[in-house]
């Protein structure tokens, strides 16, 4: 039986702080007096999110999910949600961007401070099948935010 | 780790879950062995809500598959557990 330490890369997409935000994930749950909701799955793996957003004069004053899937996708929309609050649209759809980016594998995405705890998400651009799982939050967030 | 399924008069098809962790993560994490399971709903959907899952891993043994196959699935299951903390890493 092959019992060797897990491998670099799977590590790296399992990363503690991953597995936190998808055991203990922040702003789950129903938001009250949401101005914006978007209920988003994907088919084929089952992952569901519904986020609701309290916007105010263009500024985003509240955010909460409600939803089940992967830790990928999980633990995207628990940081997502900690990074939006009191962010403007425009700066929450530059967000969106960036984390794309670094989808795609753009280092200077990954090392961007502005994308906080979702840095330790960078991995998954090595891992192509997952990369859905971690934006998934984030395309219903630019479904709900469009004009 | 639970195995769904009858008790009795099993196939070489077993659909399982372990712990918290998602079987896509399992599928994800076997992959990098080369061990190749299924994870999801398997077409079963009113299945898996009846059973109260997100989804099912799904391992299924034929003709070509040795007792060999069997302990990789074993060992990177075990190094699942490790990653996420339900056995010493």
């Amino acid at each position: 039986m092959d019992t060797s330490p897990p491998e670099p890369r799977l590590s790296a997409l399992y990363q503690e702080l991953i597995l936190d935000h998808y055991r203990r994930p922040r702003n789950k749950g129903a938001l009250e007096g949401a101005t914006h909701s978007v209920s988003l799955n994907n088919p084929l793996c089952g992952d569901e999110i519904d986020l609701q957003l309290r916007v105010d004069a263009d500024v985003i004053r509240d955010v909460r999910f409600i939803g089940r899937g992967c830790s990928i996708s999980q633990a995207s929309a628990s940081m997502m949600t900690q990074l939006l609050k009191d962010r403007t649209v425009p700066q929450a759809l530059t967000l969106a961007a960036r984390m794309s980016a670094m989808m795609q594998g753009d280092e200077s995405a990954a090392k961007d401070k502005s994308l906080g705890d979702l840095r330790a998400l960078a991995g998954v651009s090595k891992f192509p099948v997952r990369i859905k799982c971690a934006l998934l939050p984030w395309n219903a967030l630019t479904d709900a935010v469009k004009p | 780790m639970t195995v769904y399924g009858p008790r009795g008069h099993r196939a070489g098809v077993v659909s399982f879950t372990y712990g918290d962790i998602h079987p896509h993560d399992i599928a994800t994490i076997l992959d990098q062995d080369g061990v190749c399971i299924r994870a999801g709903h398997h077409c079963t959907q009113p299945l898996m809500r009846r059973l109260n899952v997100p989804a099912t891993a799904r391992a299924s043994f034929y003709l070509y598959n040795e007792l060999g196959d069997v302990a990789a699935l074993a060992g990177s299951l075990v190094k699942a557990g490790a990653l996420f903390g339900y056995v010493p890493a």
